[in-house]
């Protein structure tokens, strides 16, 4: 499962060659001006692709960390954006910082620091999105991330391919596996 | 189940989808303002550094220029009083050897001295002015503070 997994998060995957033969993303725009010192060019791509990040962190950290590591992640990408190869591959790279950076949160969070305080929401809506979010957290990466940037973020299966870089039919298939997984579970809890 | 609603929201809706995306759509991502660090501008500093090099050099030169040396010049060489042309010998009027090899001794060692001390003062303002320049680039390489690095670990 976990091989499966890794092979359904392939960044490297052939969606990138699918987008890369339609119009050229606004993303490659961005990215040069960005690099020629255009701050406002980094502003829009940090306007595009901040749900995305927070997305892939809230289906890894507590949300309480989310904000601050959102923010963290994208300056480190305004350092190391000439780092960058193919401008168009700005989305899947992003989120490989992401995941990447939510690796180490938990390396360095002690077990004990966990998402306790979330449980506690605000008002009972708040409460029971928490509930929810840990059924999703318990699922396999793959799924959680795209259900949440489904169903939290809102983006459309289309959108969640061509941000992260995956081949449409991995989205589709972890949306329609992940979906039925947490409708068991959510059977087994109280329902909604 | 409906997977075109799951998929890109067309279609018929699936009632227990939509119930999720509103519980769940309050944890969506809000909107906030990328602090991006302030680009340094290293112009004032590389500015103030060229015009003290500039200054300690211009007075260090003009020091130099003031100093009792200066009436060594070709000029001076050229006038018909200057010592280090020895006068024609004539037999009434020859000076003491002895008197001027003392003369000629004296004046070496004060231009050696002189010289000296230019050079000391060439030394310090270059190493003043190294100094300045050392402190600018320690100053622009300083590296940015990660923020809520404390939260991380």
């Amino acid at each position: 499962m976990a091989t499966a997994n890794m092979l359904l998060m392939n960044p490297l995957a052939p969606a990138a060659a699918e987008l890369t033969t339609e119009a050229p993303p606004v993303e490659v725009g961005l990215v040069k001006a960005a690099l020629e010192g255009d701050r406002d060019g980094f502003g829009r791509l940090y306007g595009l692709y901040a749900p995305l990040v927070h997305g892939i962190l809230l289906a890894r950290v507590p949300r309480a960390e989310v904000d601050d590591l959102v923010q963290d992640i994208f300056l480190h990408a305004f350092k190391k954006l000439h780092t960058l190869r193919d401008s168009a591959a700005f989305g899947p790279w992003i989120a490989m910082i992401a995941r990447n950076r939510a690796i180490d949160f938990h390396r360095r969070t002690r077990a004990t620091v966990e998402i306790t305080d979330e449980l506690r929401g605000s008002d009972k809506q708040q409460s029971k999105a928490a509930e929810i979010m840990e059924l999703i957290r318990s699922l396999p990466d793959a799924y959680r991330e795209t259900l949440v940037l489904r169903l939290v973020e809102g983006m459309t299966g289309p959108e969640i391919a061509e941000r992260t870089g995956l081949t449409a039919a991995s989205v589709r298939v972890n949306l329609h596996r992940g979906m039925k997984l947490l409708r068991e579970k959510l059977g087994t809890t109280e329902g909604l | 189940m409906n997977d075109d609603y799951l998929w890109d929201k067309s279609g018929e809706p699936d009632p227990q989808i939509q119930q999720l995306e509103e519980i769940l759509g309050t944890l969506r991502y809000q909107s906030k303002p990328l602090n991006l660090p302030r680009r340094r501008n290293y112009f004032p500093l590389l500015a103030i550094a060229a015009t003290v090099v500039m200054a300690l050099l211009t007075g260090g030169l003009w020091l130099q220029l003031q100093s009792p040396d200066a009436s060594i010049s070709p000029v001076a060489i050229s006038q018909p009083t200057n010592p280090r042309i020895n006068p024609p010998l004539s037999v009434a009027n020859k000076p003491p050897a002895k008197r001027n090899v003392i003369v000629r001794n004296n004046r070496d060692r004060r231009e050696r001295e002189e010289a000296l001390a230019a050079k000391q003062q060439l030394i310090l303002a270059l190493r003043v002015a190294s100094e300045k320049l050392n402190t600018a680039y320690r100053r622009t390489q300083t590296p940015t503070q990660i923020k809520n690095q404390h939260k991380a670990g």
